[in-house]
């Protein structure tokens, strides 16, 4: 209890769960044969039903019958978000009401938000493709499972929940929030997975440490994370100070939810995605073409058998690249590197593109500070200027103003060197950076 | 001989300064002298206390970047004249002061590289110096 996973050369895979092997570890070919027969039904029945659709792709003179092969997936128009905010709330759900047995939405930051409903069949794949990621790190029916993701409307909180009692692990339903009691229920109950977004885990970790927990000595022996991207330099802090394996999971609501990809325990910055359930296509983002295989674009999802709403080539405005090369896991899914940055984080900064990400892999390689960080943009007389707050870890400091400064300097040199774009380096005192519970929000852009 | 200082970074913002202050009062730790020096993004605010440990401790324990370094402490006559006298004995041995600032009272902090020529320099030109535990007893009843 309590053991951070070995290295991946040294675990025994063949000791770790696989819940759907005949599918996670089939050939290539028989992934691919699955794949093209739910993409001519997925598109038969999406036309059928959903006018939108049937606009869309009378409007480009292309019919179900003209996808005869995967790669004509391309003749299908994309699906933006706007699509499902223009159709709130019901306007693309392909079934009668009384079909749908479950809706959420996604947190509309602007105007509506995405609702989305699902079949019975619907929930059955969400469920199935969360038991696959909670096995990838280890979750057997033996497991005390707790949710700090809140319930309600996210797709988190229920998604997960029912994924893991699939399997037969036992749901702790603790939802968001009052850390203290969290840490309190995982030395009652036992628990042995903690469900939470990353930084609210680096929280509980601190609020632990702070009222004397020994996490070293705790039930607890994995974290499943989601809801917010984790930096690796972020998870390999929490593995280490709470001796947990941290795993996370993507997906979007508008496809349906956690769960489209998992972290496996042989590829830690990969992501095996379910692809019985889901297409995927790379693309680059300006021009809508594909990129070679192994290349970095935007995620395009197209889910194969969703029954409540269907949704053709989603444009996640996500970036990755996806290998089909086995994995040392045992299966053979395709793996999606982790997002790290979305088309749309970009930041043009005096012209120059901008990704929060790269500022991440700057401070994550400098040893004096801690990874948490802020970019703020404003203009200053016409020009963009780009602010970059650090916070230095207490044994950095080295009371010399000369010294801190030239560091902060340093600093600066490093992510220029990046960047190709000089930032105001902000040091911080440790702890100055609020630790959200929620997206983690590293960006404030002040021009707009 | 030497005296332990605190050193703590703190940002410019309001506040700041007086979160450390407040958690210095709770803990009953005296302030015998301090100076705040400011980029104006960052700052870095030197304590003279009466418990250095149990004040590193409390700095420690609220995650705080902070260290303790070793200053001289140097006592001086209340008279005119005494500051000044206290300087050109370290300037006369070409001893660089890289800053000092004022305890309560007419003790003076100063941050040398060479604490142990400055130590001479001073003693040579007759000026008391003052050791952790004579601080207490000179600066009983002055409190910042
Ligand atoms: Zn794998």
């Amino acid at each position: 209890m309590g053991t951070p996973m070995p290295a991946p050369d040294q675990i025994d895979f063949s000791a770790l769960p696989i819940y759907l092997p005949e599918v996670e570890c089939t050939s290539r070919e028989r992934i691919r044969a699955i794949q093209l027969a739910k993409l001519i039904e997925q598109v038969g029945y999406t036309y059928a039903r959903v006018p939108w659709y049937r606009d869309q792709m009378d409007a480009l003179g292309v019919t179900p019958a003209d996808i005869r092969t995967l790669d004509d997936v391309r003749k299908l128009p994309f699906t933006d978000k706007s699509a499902l905010r223009e159709t709130f709330p019901f306007g693309m759900f392909a079934v009668p009401m009384d079909e749908i047995v479950e809706m959420h939405a996604s947190s509309g930051t602007t105007g509506k938000p995405i609702v989305v409903g699902y079949t019975a069949a619907d929930m059955d794949v969400w469920s199935e493709c969360i038991a696959r990621l909670a096995q990838m790190a280890g979750v057997t029916a033996a497991d005390r499972v707790q949710m700090a993701f809140g319930y309600g409307m996210f797709t988190g909180g229920f998604g997960l929940h029912y994924g893991i009692q699939r399997i037969g692990g036992m749901m702790i339903p603790a939802g968001a929030g009052n850390t203290e009691r969290h840490i309190q229920m995982i030395e009652d109950y036992g628990t042995t997975t903690l469900i939470a977004t990353p930084s609210y885990a680096m929280h509980i970790c601190e609020v632990g440490e702070k009222l004397g927990f020994d996490w070293a000595s705790s039930t607890l022996e994995r974290g499943l994370f989601g809801g917010e991207p984790c930096p690796p330099r972020l998870k390999a802090e929490i593995e280490a100070r709470m001796h947990i394996t941290c795993t996370d999971n993507y997906g979007l609501t508008e496809v349906m939810g956690p769960g489209v990809s998992g972290e496996c325990l042989a590829h830690r910055d990969q992501q095996h995605i379910a692809e019985d359930h889901f297409l995927w296509e790379v693309v680059d983002p300006a021009t809508g073409e594909p990129v070679a295989e192994g290349e970095m674009g935007e995620l395009v999802l197209t889910p194969l058998d969703k029954r409540g709403i269907p949704v053709l080539r989603y444009r996640t405005h996500d970036l990755t690249r996806v290998t089909t090369e086995p994995c040392a896991c045992g299966r053979t899914l395709a793996r999606m590197q982790k997002v790290r940055s979305r088309c749309d984080d970009m930041l043009i900064i005096r012209g120059t593109n901008v990704f929060p990400s790269q500022v991440e892999d700057v401070i994550g390689r400098i040893d004096e500070l801690t990874p948490h960080y802020r970019i703020v943009v404003d203009n200053e007389g016409g020009l963009d200027r780009m602010t970059v707050e650090v916070e230095i870890k207490p044994e950095a400091f080295s009371d010399s103003f000369e010294e801190m400064s030239a560091f902060a300097r340093e600093v600066a040199g490093k992510l220029r060197n990046v960047l190709l774009v000089t930032p105001v380096v902000r040091l911080v005192e440790p702890g100055g950076i609020e630790r959200t519970l929620g997206k983690a929000k590293h960006v404030d852009d002040r021009r707009r | 001989m030497s005296i332990t200082q605190i050193s703590v970074f703190v940002e410019s913002r309001p506040g700041h300064l007086t979160r450390t202050l407040e958690a210095f009062a709770e803990a009953g730790i005296q302030v015998r002298g301090f100076c705040a020096g400011d980029t104006g993004e960052y700052g870095i605010v030197r304590f003279i206390v009466d418990r250095p440990d149990a004040a590193m401790a409390l700095l420690a324990e609220r995650g705080a970047a902070a260290r303790t370094s070793e200053v001289l402490c140097a006592r001086l006559d209340d008279r005119p004249g005494a500051l000044a006298r206290a300087m050109v004995a370290c300037a006369q041995a070409g001893i660089n002061i890289v800053y000092c600032y004022s305890l309560a009272a007419t003790c003076i902090a100063l941050s040398v590289k060479d604490i142990a020529s400055a130590e001479a320099a001073l003693a040579d030109a007759d000026i008391d110096l003052v050791d952790q535990a004579e601080l207490a007893r000179v600066l009983a009843g002055a409190t910042l």
